[in-house]
């Protein structure tokens, strides 16, 4: 057993059965595991329910705007490498609000985890539908029905050469903090879609629904997580069967290794004039 | 006051930026004070540009009306300009032209006279600063200076055939005449010279910048590619973001982090940050944030200059909190108050806007060398120790609370947010806690009101007639029409506001004053006269405006005083 640094005991403001529970005990789990001080972990969120979740784990946190989990984590983490940075948020805040956001990030592969809470609907504002939305989930602005193609994260990061794509379940714990684990040590940008259950908006992807359905993909012996063909094909599958696990994971030279400046140790170290600005001076003479 | 005024004008691409940057260059060698400022359109082929440039023996603020030389690369400048010419003005035109009524003409075709000395098409540029340093100097060492170190490390046969160029032009411009040159300062000043898009960054360089994010958009970009070109040699980073809101975002989450950061954009971009703006406010980030002007509204004149986001920087945003609008007025001031953002930032812990301008950022001028010893860096109450009982947001009397860095101290974690929290920085939703949370906030605008750079005036205090207040970029013009305003026997005195948020209340004494207080600047409804008369009670007795997309010229602001009677 190891210590639980990272456990707080402060109310949720989460319903009973939440999928976030499950997300949280995971994260915990992983970060114990892991062996890491809460003082060098940064929290970054968004909002949403699922952006509420730093103030319920031990750590430093960043709780930004709806939608800008992503940007505020990259300066975050560029201003000072030395932090594990884990920025997380729901489906509404990454994918819609933040999701140019994401398109980017994958491009840049800052070295950081983004956990998404993926309970298909917006949460915090009641019910909504999502970009992930199942098509045709009835919802107080999709009265007829959700019309638009499902927005797939998991298929968009590989397209992308994303450098680790993961898809976790917030109903398997133990699985989940073992990929969180992964993520979080990977170098570079790491996204964890997170199935998770809602269980007050979300009356489709219940717990029961995916428990079904859900399966270990790494437990399939033809499975090759490096090969990218391969795991686009599988971000595909939706239906009666919904893999689990890590998608994909290439090595890609991280954000921080194009940035000459971090070369000289963390942003945040460093003296704050240059010893060169005469030089810059000198060229208006 | 002795001056000469060159007008250079052509079609974007015709090599314009070339010669006037050489020139630039060459005028400040040979110890002229200088101002220039150009006026180009939103297009990288054709249409119509300009650089005007002001040399004299005194310093000099801004461009004034009229041109002795003009320098035509296309038949449309002579056609648009001529009419500015002074008594005795020449034209230099490139190639044939059809000849003036009214004035002197040369003819010159620039790229012939290059390839007759056997060099390339491109160094019609050399043949055109020649030509008109015939009209500056009779030698032209200080424009082989500058080719020498402009094209030095593309070899001496670039560097000398330049200089043959440059050579051919002087000599056919001065062929036949007996021209006299500019008066020279008695001394050759010791000068550097830069415009804004130039002093913004080098500034922020000496005030301990370490990240910048931006998205390009005209007129903040040189400011932004400024940092690019120096960060690997300085150690700092510059980061192109996906979009403003991304930019401000990264800047927030960098200068959380504990580094001084910032961002640069015009009108559109700074509307697209204001949300994070309100993020900064209540999370109590500090972040710089420059917002180069063009009129708006949209995307407006993108190339122009106006003053009309002064009232969306004060009181853009959702909700109240704690800000700085800083409004440099000229090159000078612009490098010195990056120091004074960064430090407000830093002690206050909210954001600080920086509000340039097309004419700020765009316009050259001769200063006096600038110091970076004279910025110093005042971090506030940032510590670098806290246990577990750390609170980021305790409640203190100045509104300030110690500021620990996420990863430093024993323990101590760093818990921001946006949402309304309590001390330690947790979400709540209760009144009791929001009322002190929000007033503990707001307290900090009674220290940065305290804390507001006083007005700076120049010309008569003792009983003036007028009473000029302006803002920013509109500072050197303003000067000069009290020069002009004296110089016709009108006493009169200018105000300028290098802080126009929180004001600073010495601006109120202002109103004690005799004399008719007048508002200048360039904007349609009037934002300083309306943030005066919000924050200070206090209402002028006329106002002087303009919303052409163009700077003023000190003629400008004496004719619509003096003509209109102020109104
Ligand atoms: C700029 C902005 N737009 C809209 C909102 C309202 N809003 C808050 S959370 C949210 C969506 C919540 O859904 P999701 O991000 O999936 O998180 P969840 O609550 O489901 O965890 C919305 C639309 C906001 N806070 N800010
Ligand atoms: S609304 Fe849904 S996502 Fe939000 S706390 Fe309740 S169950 Fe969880």
């Amino acid at each position: 057993m190891t210590e639980k640094r990272f456990t707080v005991s402060r109310e949720t403001a989460w319903c009973p059965g939440c999928g976030n529970f499950g997300i949280i005990n995971s994260l915990s789990q992983a970060l114990d595991n892991l062996g890491l001080d809460p003082k060098d972990v940064l929290f970054v969120s968004g909002i949403g329910q699922a952006g509420k979740t730093p103030h319920y784990i031990k750590g430093n946190v960043l709780n930004t705007l709806h939608g800008r989990t992503l940007p505020t984590a990259t300066g975050a983490k560029i201003a000072n490498q030395e932090l594990t940075v884990i920025a997380m948020g729901g489906d509404g805040d990454g994918y819609a609000e933040g999701g140019n956001h994401f398109l980017h990030a994958l491009r840049k592969n800052v070295d950081i985890t983004y956990i998404v809470h993926n309970n298909q609907v917006f949460g915090l504002t009641k019910g909504q539908a999502s970009p992930s939305s199942d098509l045709g989930m009835i919802t107080g602005t999709t009265p007829r029905g959700v019309s638009y193609e499902s927005f797939n994260p998991l298929a968009v990061a590989i397209t992308l050469n994303a450098g680790f794509v993961a898809r976790g379940y917030a109903g398997d714990q133990e699985h989940l903090s073992k990929v969180l684990q992964a993520a979080i040590q990977y170098p570079g940008f790491a996204l964890v879609d997170v199935l998770q259950p809602c269980v007050t908006f979300n009356k489709v992807n219940t717990y029961q629904w995916y428990r079904a359905r859900v399966y270990d993909l790494n437990q399939d012996p033809d499975y090759n997580p490096h090969d990218r063909k391969m795991a686009w094909e599988r971000s595909w599958e939706w239906g009666e069967e919904i893999p689990i696990g890590i998608f994909y994971q290439v090595e890609r030279a991280t954000l921080s290794e194009h940035i000459p400046a971090l070369e000289n140790g963390p942003l945040v170290k460093q003296p704050l004039v240059s010893p060169y600005l005469g030089e810059v001076l000198a060229q208006f003479k | 006051m002795r001056n000469f005024n060159i007008l250079i004008g052509g079609e974007a691409g015709q090599g314009l930026v070339s010669v006037s940057n050489l020139l630039i260059r060459a005028i400040t060698k040979e110890g002229w004070y200088l101002f220039a400022q150009q006026d180009y359109m939103s297009r990288i082929r054709g249409g119509h540009n300009f650089v005007r440039l002001r040399l004299a023996d005194q310093p000099v603020y801004c461009c004034e009306r009229g041109v002795d030389l003009l320098v035509a690369l296309d038949q449309v400048t002579i056609d648009l300009h001529h009419e500015e010419l002074n008594q005795n003005g020449v034209v230099i035109a490139d190639g044939q032209s059809s000849p003036g009524e009214n004035f002197d003409l040369i003819s010159i075709s620039f790229a012939e006279i290059a390839k007759k000395q056997g060099q390339p098409p491109i160094m019609a540029n050399a043949v055109a600063a020649g030509a008109i340093w015939a009209f500056l100097a009779d030698n032209l060492s200080a424009i082989e200076l500058v080719l020498a170190e402009t094209f030095g490390d593309k070899g001496d046969e670039v560097v000398q055939g330049n200089i043959k160029c440059a050579q051919a032009g002087f000599n056919l411009a001065r062929e036949g005449r007996t021209l006299t040159h500019p008066a020279k300062p008695l001394e050759p000043p010791e000068v550097m010279i830069l415009k804004g898009n130039d002093a913004l960054p080098t500034g922020a360089l000496a005030a301990g910048l370490k990240f910048m994010s931006a998205y390009p958009m005209t007129p903040a970009t040189g400011v932004t590619e400024f940092i690019a070109a120096h960060s690997e040699r300085l150690s700092v980073v510059m980061e192109q973001a996906e979009d403003e809101i991304a930019a401000i975002n990264m800047a927030i989450g960098a200068a959380y982090a504990g580094v001084r950061a910032m961002t640069a954009t015009s009108g559109g971009g700074f509307a697209l940050m204001t949300e994070a703006l309100g993020l900064a406010g209540s999370a109590e980030i500090p972040v710089v944030v420059i917002n180069a002007q063009r009129p708006g509204p949209s995307t407006g004149l993108p190339t122009r200059t106006e003053q009309g986001d002064l009232l969306f920087a004060v009181y853009g945003g959702s909700g109240d909190y704690p800000k700085a609008v800083l409004a440099p007025g000229d090159v000078e001031e612009a490098f010195y108050l990056m120091g004074t953002a960064f430090n407000l930032a830093d002690q206050f812990q909210t954001p600080v806007i920086v509000l340039s301008d097309q004419h700020l950022a765009d316009s050259y001028q001769t200063v006096k060398p600038l110091d970076p010893a004279k910025i110093s860096i005042d971090r506030g109450n940032l510590i670098t120790d806290a246990g577990p009982e750390y609170k980021r947001y305790q409640y203190t009397d100045s509104g300030v609370s110690p500021r620990l860095l996420p990863g430093f101290g024993s323990g101590g974690l760093v818990v921001s947010a946006g949402d309304e929290h309590d001390e330690e920085g947790h979400l709540i939703e209760d009144a009791e806690t929001r009322i002190k949370m929000m007033e503990k906030r707001m307290r900090k605008l009674d220290g940065m009101k305290t804390a507001a750079l006083a007005p700076v005036t120049y010309g008569v205090q003792e009983e003036p007639e007028y009473i000029l207040i302006g803002f920013g970029s509109t500072k050197g013009a303003v000067r000069e029409a009290v020069d002009l305003l004296i110089g016709k026997g009108i006493p009169s005195l200018q105000v300028h506001l290098p802080q126009v948020y929180p004001l600073p209340d010495k601006l109120r004494q202002i109103w004690n004053l005799p004399g008719r207080k007048i508002i200048v600047e360039n904007n349609y409804v009037g934002q300083l006269e309306k943030l005066i008369g919000a924050e200070l009670a206090a209402a002028p007795d006329g106002h002087v405006r303009k919303y052409d997309g163009r700077p003023f010229a000190p003629q400008d602001i004496v004719e619509q005083l003096l003509g209109g009677g102020g109104r």
